[in-house]
């Protein structure tokens, strides 16, 4: 279970954007979209490769506590990645991400990386919103881009590594204070910790689902 | 519903497994499962994960499509499985652990149904699993544990609340075992913790509230509080022991985390929860701000500590709060040992103002901070707080009185004796000046020690390092929307009271506190003087509080003598710019550029105060990152940003205070700017001449064709209009100030021209808008574009450079004031002119101003301008009256030349190419084209505007070359000529419909 980083990421956008599913098709690939049902869940932690190193995301998402102004900008100062969700098939929801950018460079530190993220991109015939147009709004807000799918997994295993792939090049480059935690970046154990009877280190990410039995 | 049954298993068949993992048949295949391993073992371990997994799943199915699966699980008792796997402690591990609560989490989460809801927590399970003592020490089993109380506390509502307070038990574990972990060192896990109290303290149960209050307040408050001191204590040593910046990014940690305790509290309070405030508030109040924040202010040595808390523990009995002090952490004498510096008291008192709300509680502080006297500061916190319960009394009977008598409006004031009351007319201002600074008026702030100190931090003759915190607290109280009574009425706010003459003969007096407003105009006096060390934030926010103290009903109540402060203050401020004006491209460039950024980024407090910079004692080096605002300035250049931030700012405050409106800026005004898409009529003298049909090559490869104007201050890329003739829309449009042009050396049809953009723009897109090849007719035209866009540029600056210096008051207010134009323009004046000039160039100070041009071109002056001067001009110095004159003269000049040259278009047009009138400006004089070289790109503003004379075009050229002297012959004549196409342009419209001047025909 011994990681080399673990990274903080929170997860932000309107409601119904597709948060909690993005969040649990990430973490837990055993949720795949076999029925129509799709699942959601507000935390969760994975553990990836980077750089042959192993990297621990843990991902919190805000949603529901937005009336409460001490939470949602603690949240924000806590970590060191955010993905800004918005739902390709309804406009508001997209018109609302000034909104959040804001509220998020204010209150997090400026080295916070922030991913956009136009999720549903399974239902095209719904689209409301261009891919230029996230493109665009991308490029001026200097975000990194990417269209997903919680529903069928497109991009999402990207969209959580390529934000954690730009963290860590930030680490080398020596931009995040890594010895401050309140950074949302914690530096792992020196050694693992005692936890022999565990078979290999995917935290709950769990990769012996499926039909281990 | 069938694509469900159509889903691929994961369980690849067989083993008696039904088919369709969404179906009863399924659970009750899995109720098989756990039945069979109920022991957790390394090799059922994965099975078991998994089989609690699925069961979540269906019943998540089942919760949306079918009740007997909840009647089932409920009817084995399923969730005891669960509770019974996690408490195999050597079997379980944090992994089955791990799942087990995201198993959990998803289950609760997804669950629409109320009944489905209520079937999962019907059996104290879940209160069971909260309370199990699972190994906190591993970080993923905190994460979820906590996680999943959050979770729980998003489902709390007045039914479910029941399934997790029991009343008859006085049990809550989900608050009880969540509020363990308040402090605990992983910030979201800390956060969680937070979300969960508020979720609960929402949650309208008297019952649950009154165990909240009585059983854990006093405890959870205390412990609150008490470590927000320790944590001001680690914060107050940072700034004592940092004064070299060295560990900012701790300082901005801690200043955050001090943000994030007030956000909380205050989060809590405007729940309004009463019993809960009051608890909260008392805390606060004894604990923490009187004891901590406010005493900290005052000078005195002597500990109060031991014998405040003391007194504030016998306070709290006698007040029969029902607090639970013995349970409260033991370390109640601690916090008040220390005081923090005074500095540090100052900037969190602001923040406390600036976040917190709460009635009772900022009003009580501000009454303490405000009105304590020596007397009752000498004493301790509980008498502090007494004395100000019996002043509310006091202060309620009064009013209840007074409404009572509601009939008579106009009550006669008792005097005030802590302040100066004013009549606007009556009084002259010796005598006002004297009532200000009599004694017995100005005492009351010597006894309010508090009060003092923070007046006395005012004082920034040697620093603003405090100032600025005492400015910030000031506005913070003064703002405060919880504070509604009049504890800050003449001290914070102007006071207007009616006084009854006789009985049918009212007067309204204003009056405001003038020892303050003393001490903000000395600082904006001392902000304005060359070699300061007033910050431009200081100044901003001495200025924003400033109008707040005196207007009153939406006018200015500012005393004669303070006025004259202020209009001082703005001539320092115009005469210390006035030393950086330069006809160097780079000082309109700044001044514009300063303009824009003050206007994107205006003074919030709330945001001042949340930066953790302005802690350290203020320094002058960019090194440290500081914001340009909240440091000295360094080196020249920022020398005279600051000159041109003082000025604007002051200059501001003037008007406001005046109740004028801006006229003079932005220096361009962005309603006679001509937009995209808008439709021109080219055939008006604004825009026809300069048209030059071109071809725009982008560096994508796009061509199009399209017609170049040249406008006042804009390049304007126009496409002709197919439906109406002689029309065009504007494709594309950019400031000629931003323009860079050169030639192409192997195509001499071409020119690259960049337009850069504006620095007005909302955006900090910094790629230019425009970087194309233009690609003319032939040589001759490509010439002419190059030599008006050159020209353009140029005279577009320099026409803002004049309007500069009109706005600073520079003597002459005409071209360039660069030596290198001594006289030059004369040759283009009439004798008659000339001989004024002369005259006039003996008034001016500044060498080199000597060409008495001003345009009043649309895109500079704006609309009022000439009124607005004329008005001024008349109170000033007695050359201006000659300077008026002078203007009247030029601009009937301009409308003499407008004439011939409207009439020389209408016989000219029509005959020419795509549907336009044929433009003028193609018609440029072969031998000059000839005469100039190619590179006449001299981007400086070196050339002086020139009038149009009755000589010919070539002798005028010479003359010009003769008496200037300057630099090559052939750049002044090429100049030359297209100022005068220029002038015979566009002005003559716009010097028409704008000025109203009549027309006066000359020869
Ligand atoms: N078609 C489709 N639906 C999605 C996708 N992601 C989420 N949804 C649906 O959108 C709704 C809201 O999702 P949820 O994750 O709860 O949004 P949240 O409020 O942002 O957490 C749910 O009904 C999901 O089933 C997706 O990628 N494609
Ligand atoms: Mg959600």
């Amino acid at each position: 279970m011994s990681y080399a980083y673990l990274f903080k990421y929170i997860i932000i956008g309107d409601t119904g954007v597709g948060k909690s599913c993005l969040l649990l098709q990430f973490t837990d690939k055993r949720f795949q979209p076999v029925h129509d049902l799709t699942i959601g869940v507000e935390f969760g932690a994975r553990m990836i490769t980077i750089d042959s190193k192993q990297i621990k995301l843990q991902i919190w998402d805000t949603a529901g506590q937005e009336a409460f102004r001490s939470i949602t900008r603690s949240y924000y100062r806590g970590a060191a990645g955010a993905l800004l969700v918005y739902d390709i098939t309804r406009r508001e929801t997209f018109n609302h991400l000034t909104t959040w950018l804001d509220d998020a460079r204010q209150h997090s530190n400026s080295n916070m990386v922030i991913m956009l993220i136009g999720n549903k991109s399974d239902l095209e015939s719904r689209r409301e919103v261009k891919k230029e147009e996230g493109e665009a709004f991308a490029r001026e807000h200097g975000l990194v881009f990417m269209e997903t799918s919680a529903k069928t997994a497109a991009n999402v295993e990207e969209a959580f590594i390529n934000t954690a792939k730009e963290i860590y090049e930030k680490i080398q480059e020596g931009v995040f204070d890594i010895n401050n935690e309140a950074n949302g970046i914690k530096i792992g154990p020196q050694h693992s910790p005692t936890n022999p009877s565990l078979p290999g280190a995917t935290g709950s990410s769990g990769s012996q689902g499926g039909g281990c039995c | 519903m069938s694509r469900m049954f159509r889903s691929r298993s994961w369980f690849g068949g067989g083993w008696g497994r039904p088919k369709n993992p969404h179906s009863l048949e399924h659970l009750k295949y899995l109720y098989n499962v756990l039945s069979r391993n109920q022991t957790v073992s390394e090799h059922n371990r994965g099975l078991l994960v998994e089989t609690l997994r699925s069961i979540a799943e269906i019943l998540i199915w089942g919760d949306q499509n079918d009740s007997s699966v909840f009647d089932f699980f409920l009817e084995k008792n399923m969730l005891s499985f669960f509770l019974r796997i996690m408490r195999q402690r050597s079997g379980g591990s944090s992994f089955v652990c791990v799942q087990l609560l995201q198993t959990l989490n998803i289950l609760f989460e997804n669950i629409r149904n109320e009944t489905s809801l209520y079937y999962l927590l019907s059996n104290n399970h879940v209160n069971s699993i909260i309370v199990h003592k699972f190994d906190f020490s591993d970080e993923e089993v905190m994460a979820y544990y906590i996680s999943f109380l959050k979770t729980l506390s998003l489902k709390l509502n007045a039914h479910t609340i029941h399934f997790f307070y029991n009343e008859h038990t006085n049990d809550f574990p989900l608050y009880t075992e969540a509020i363990k972990f308040f402090n605990h060192p992983e910030s979201m896990v800390r956060i969680a913790v937070r979300t969960l109290t508020l979720n609960v303290y929402k949650v309208e149960d008297a019952s649950m509230l009154a165990f909240i209050r009585d059983r854990t307040a006093a405890p959870y408050f205390s412990n609150i509080v008490w470590f927000i001191g320790k944590h001001i204590q680690e914060l107050d040593n940072c700034v004592r022991n940092d004064a070299d910046h060295q560990s900012q990014n701790r300082l901005s940690d801690l200043v955050a985390e001090h943000l994030d305790h007030l956000h909380y509290l205050n989060d809590i309070l405007c729940l309004n929860i009463t019993d809960l405030n009051q608890v909260l508030t008392d805390h606060l109040l004894h604990k923490l701000l009187i004891p901590l924040y406010i005493f900290s202010l005052s000078k005195r040595i002597t500990p109060l500590n031991d014998a405040a808390s003391t007194n504030l523990h016998r306070l709290i009995q006698n007040r029969a709060l029902s607090l639970d002090c013995t349970s409260s952490p033991h370390h109640e004498n601690t916090i008040n040992v220390a005081k923090v510096s005074c500095v540090v008291a100052l900037f969190l008192l602001s923040q406390v103002f600036l976040i917190l709300s709460h009635g009772p509680l900022v009003e009580t502080l501000a009454w303490i901070i405000l009105k304590t006297d020596r007397v009752n500061y000498e004493q301790r916190v509980d008498k502090l707080l007494e004395r100000y319960n019996t002043e509310m009394k006091v202060q309620k009977q009064k009013i209840e009185e007074s409404t009572s008598e509601s009939s008579a409006q106009c009550n006669s004031e008792e005097p005030v004796n802590d302040s100066i009351m004013e009549e606007r007319k009556n009084i002259t201002d010796e005598e006002k000046q004297r009532l200000a600074t009599s004694p017995a008026e100005t005492s009351p702030f010597v006894e309010k020690p508090f009060l003092e100190t923070i007046l006395n931090s005012l004082d920034c003759t040697d620093n603003d390092y405090t100032s600025l915190f005492s400015l910030c607290l000031f506005y913070a109280v003064a703002n405060n929307k919880g504070i509604t009574s009049d504890v800050i009425d003449q001290i914070l706010k102007p006071k207007k009271s009616f006084v009854c003459k006789s009985s049918n003969n009212k007067d309204v007096k204003y009056s405001y506190n003038v020892s303050l407003v003393d001490k903000i105009l000395h600082i904006i006096m001392l902000a304005c003087q060359p070699t300061c060390r007033v910050r431009l934030v200081t100044l901003d926010l001495a200025l924003k509080l400033l109008i707040q103290l005196v207007i009153c009903d939406g006018r200015s109540i500012l005393l004669e003598s303070h006025k004259l402060t202020i209009e001082a203050a703005k001539s320092q401020s115009t005469a210390l710019l006035r030393n950086f004006y330069k006809s160097e491209e780079i000082f309109l460039d700044m001044f514009e550029h300063e303009y824009y950024d003050m206007q994107k980024v205006l003074l919030n407090v709330e945001r001042l105060c949340m930066d953790s910079a302005i802690l350290l004692p203020p320094t002058g080096t960019p090194m440290t990152g500081i914001d340009f605002t909240k440091r000295l300035p360094c080196g020249e250049v920022e020398r005279a940003r600051r000159a041109i931030r003082v000025f604007f700012l002051v200059r501001d405050s003037v008007l406001t205070l005046n109740g004028d409106v801006e006229t003079q800026l932005p220096l361009t005004n962005p309603r006679s700017c001509v937009q995209i898409d808008q439709a021109l009529d080219l055939s008006i003298s604004r825009y026809n001449s300069d048209l030059i049909g071109c071809t725009v090559i982008y560096k994508d490869g796009t061509k199009m064709r399209r017609f170049l104007v040249i406008d006042i201050l804009q390049l304007i890329l126009v496409e002709p209009d197919t439906k109406r003739l002689g029309w065009g829309v504007a494709k594309l449009v950019g400031f000629l100030q931003d323009i860079e042009v050169s030639g192409d050396k192997d195509d001499s049809r071409c020119l690259h021209i960049t337009i850069h953009r504006p620095l007005s723009g909302t955006t900090t897109n910094r790629i230019p808008l425009l970087s194309a090849k233009f690609v003319f007719d032939d040589n001759i035209r490509c010439m002419a574009a190059k030599q008006r866009l050159t020209k353009g540029r140029i005279k577009a600056r320099q026409k803002k450079m004049q309007h500069i210096a009109r706005l600073l008051e520079i003597p002459g207010q005409s071209g360039p004031p660069s030596p290198a134009f001594i006289g030059s323009s004369s040759g283009g004046y009439t004798s008659r002119q000339m001989g004024r000039n002369r005259e006039r160039s003996l008034f001016n100070r500044c060498p080199g101003i000597a060409a008495p041009k001003r345009e009043n071109s649309p895109g500079i002056a704006h609309r009022s301008d000439v009124e607005a001067r004329i008005n001024r001009n008349s109170t000033e110095s007695p050359n201006n009256l000659s300077k008026l004159r002078n203007e009247a003269s030029q601009i009937s000049k301009k409308e003499v030349r407008s004439r011939d040259s409207s009439t020389s278009n209408k016989t000219k047009s029509g005959d020419s190419s795509p549907r336009m009138p044929r433009p003028r400006s193609e018609e440029i004089p072969l031998e000059l084209i000839k005469k100039a070289s190619t590179s006449v790109i001299d981007m400086a503003p070196k050339i002086s505007v020139l009038s149009r004379t009755q000589t010919p075009k070539m002798e005028q050229d010479q003359s010009l070359a003769e008496s200037s002297g300057a630099s090559k012959d052939t750049e002044k004549g090429v100049s030359l000529i297209s100022s005068v196409s220029e002038e015979t342009s566009f002005i003559a419209e716009e010097s028409e419909q704008e000025k109203g001047l009549s027309f006066i025909e000359t020869v």
